[in-house]
């Protein structure tokens, strides 16, 4: 029913979006904000990472391409939950007609978003969600949220290790930060993908190549007969990746995110698989319902970016267009309803 | 001194006839502490009249500067507790731990239905507890400084993993978010508090018998021990009231956070050290002030802000804030 309304406000909007359009008059177009005017301000996580520079070059480039004016600023570092709500609260009280963040924490942002709230601005939020009840305490909405549905995207990495290694086998799991929602999210599915399977850990190896380095030699030794390796971020999967060579053996390993150094290393064999998001595609999203937001439109309250598992099969054309958008297409619901 | 020898024959009269008053300031000015003291509120009206004229609509309104007395006030408290150690010539490297620690002790004593104020104290006492363990070991077993306080790093961020489970607890309290919302006028509630913490410091330190032994003892312990001042009590005394502070701070923190969260953050420990070098005090100990590393504290976190509001990319941010940290800290640095 939810659905129903919703695709046809969204339909009715396109249909009135059309009908402008056709009217061509200026008169009616003038009530439509001028893209090169509009104003937008992003606030994402530490670009320590490099699926937080995808993210940020999606914005960046769609800006660009729209011919709106966009305020990219970062976390100074990605546990950084203060500094990122100090970014938010500087860029809280300015004339943007539209704000993107990426929290941090689930609660880190909401004070800040309590005022644009207050201010009147929409809020856009990608990838990860803001918490609805520090939200509603501050005093903030959330306009759209457009991100990943870890769970499916865990589940589809599973799925494929399930095909490649049969069922019955042993496999290591190896997550990020201890009670990280994503980490969980992305652990479950994979659990709930690869059923059959027994699994050794989740170790938490706090997103960290490294650690995860250590954590996978020392599940390797307690166990020899691992058949495959999964850990919850593409960096991690390179740190395993290491010791699984240097332990002599040849198990698949997975990490989730798609993020360009892994798919070489995809490339070069040392890693199995990613299960690539596109945090190009949220940042583009991010822009572009900002963009209908400004005009006075409306958005979906709702949208579920892609996912898709890039394996040798399809790597050499994920590294050719730099992994920004999906092999086989995907469903923007923002796009059309710009008025340009 | 040079002045005389240096000035022209005509000009050296129109000093005489000056009443010397200029001749006083230039003696002033090249006075190595005078600069040491005053050179980070240089450093802060600069940022402030840069930022301003770039930005006069965005940076110098009555909400920008809210913000930056709110950021600035977390880390204010923190520098505080940083500068007593840095004064005896010591450092505090595990002040971003055990507020994380505090804050997590927060978080289980909230969620056990303790008031907010309550679990305040529970918080503050757990920073204590791991400050006097600090000072404790420091003073009786000579262990230096820097190694007895990055296990103590170590060991509060593992305990506050320990005790959390890893799992972040959200704090919902009407009381709290006032506290970090709210303010008396324009000036929030949390940079008061840090306010009152700083002129407290500052009378502890300059205007009480213990204030003048924690001096001595940075100065010249041995000096200072053969004077009958008490050096194992003095370092216990400063680490507990680092740590304290810390798991203070942690309330405040969870207050603007709206959770308390296992996850250590480690750019407060860098700033509060940043601070206490650009704010004037000398890490080899016996020099402090309490309200340099204030004004420093404003600084960063206006520069930070400032950097922001124009737009400046985050990368280029990191570069700027350094590069402040190390021009200010040579400018200071003093024989």
């Amino acid at each position: 029913m939810k659905k129903n309304t919703r695709f046809l406000t969204l339909s009715i909007s396109v249909v009135a979006a059309g009908a402008l359009v056709l009217a061509g008059t200026t008169p009616s177009n003038a009530a439509v904000k001028k893209l090169t005017t509009i104003r937008i301000a992003a606030v994402v996580k530490g670009l320590d990472n490099p699926y937080f520079i995808s993210v940020k070059a999606g914005i960046v480039d769609t800006a660009k391409k729209l011919g709106v004016t966009a305020n990219v600023q970062a976390a100074p570092g990605l546990n950084d939950d203060i500094g990122q709500a100090n970014k938010l609260d500087a860029l809280a009280g300015q004339n943007y007609d539209c704000y993107i963040v990426i929290p941090i924490s689930s609660n880190n942002l909401s004070q800040g978003l309590g005022k644009v709230t207050k201010a009147g601005k929409p809020i856009i939020n990608i990838d990860s969600p803001v918490d609805p009840a520090s939200l509603k305490a501050a005093g903030g909405k959330i306009t759209s949220f457009a991100g990943t549905d870890n769970t499916a995207a865990g589940k589809a990495g599973g799925a494929s290790m399930i095909k490649l290694i049969g069922t019955g086998k042993k496999i290591g799991l190896i997550a990020g930060l201890a009670g990280n929602v994503t980490s969980n999210a992305r652990i479950d599915g994979f659990k709930a993908g690869a059923a059959g399977a027994t699994f050794v850990g989740p170790v938490n190896a706090d997103w960290d190549t490294t650690k995860a380095l250590d954590a996978a030699n020392q599940m390797l030794v307690a166990n020899p007969d691992l058949a495959g390796f999964f850990a919850a971020n593409d960096q991690m999967a390179q740190g395993i990746a290491k010791a699984v060579a240097a332990a002599g053996k040849k198990i698949p390993v997975y990490g989730v995110d798609g993020i360009m150094d892994n798919l070489n290393l995809i490339k070069a064999g040392s890693v199995t698989a990613s299960v690539s998001q596109y945090p190009y595609v949220m940042g583009k999203m991010g822009v572009e319902a900002c963009v209908v937001l400004a005009q006075g439109g409306k958005v979906p309250a709702w949208t579920v970016t892609p996912h898709a598992v890039i394996d040798s099969s399809n790597v050499d054309s994920a590294l050719k267009t730099g992994n920004q958008l999906p092999p086989a297409g995907y469903n923007d619901p923002y796009a059309a309803l710009i008025k340009k | 001194m040079n002045i005389s020898s240096k000035s022209s024959a005509s000009s050296a009269q129109a000093e005489e006839a000056d009443t010397s008053s200029l001749s006083k300031l230039r003696l002033v000015t090249k006075d190595p502490f005078f600069w040491s003291n005053w050179i980070v509120v240089v450093a802060f009206v600069l940022v402030v009249v840069v930022f301003g004229a770039i930005k006069p609509h965005n940076f110098l309104t009555m909400y920008n500067l809210n913000n930056i007395l709110v950021a600035s006030a977390i880390p204010a408290i923190i520098v505080v507790g940083q500068t007593f150690a840095v004064t005896t010539a010591g450092i505090d490297l595990s002040v971003s731990s055990i507020m994380t620690f505090g804050a997590v002790c927060y978080g289980i004593a909230f969620t056990n239905g303790w008031s907010w104020w309550s679990s305040g104290i529970v918080g503050t006492l757990a920073g204590a507890v791991c400050g006097v363990i600090n000072g404790f070991i420091i003073a009786k077993r000579k262990i230096s400084d820097f190694i007895v306080t990055l296990g103590m790093l170590s060991v509060a961020s593992g305990f506050a993993l320990v005790f959390s489970n890893g799992q972040p607890r959200q704090i919902v309290s009407n009381q709290l978010s006032t506290l970090a919302i709210g303010g008396f006028g324009k000036i929030p509630y949390l940079m008061v508090i840090a306010f009152v913490i700083t002129v407290g410091a500052h009378f502890f330190l300059f205007n009480t018998r213990f204030g003048t032994h924690i001096l001595a003892t940075g100065g010249d312990p041995d000096a200072a021990r053969s004077m009958g001042v008490n050096i194992d009590l003095v370092k216990i005394v400063v680490y507990s009231i680092s740590g304290t502070l810390a798991g203070f701070a942690a309330m405040l923190t969870i207050s603007r956070i709206g959770a308390a969260e296992p996850a250590a953050n480690t750019s407060i420990l860098l700033n509060s050290v940043a601070a206490v070098v650009l704010g004037g005090v000398s890490l080899f100990g016996g020099r402090g002030t309490i309200f340099g590393p204030f004004v420093a504290t404003l600084l960063l976190q206006a520069l930070t802000n400032g950097l922001t509001v124009v737009g400046v990319a985050a990368y280029y941010q990191y570069v700027s804030i350094g590069l402040v940290v190390i021009l200010s800290a040579a400018m200071v640095r003093t024989k």
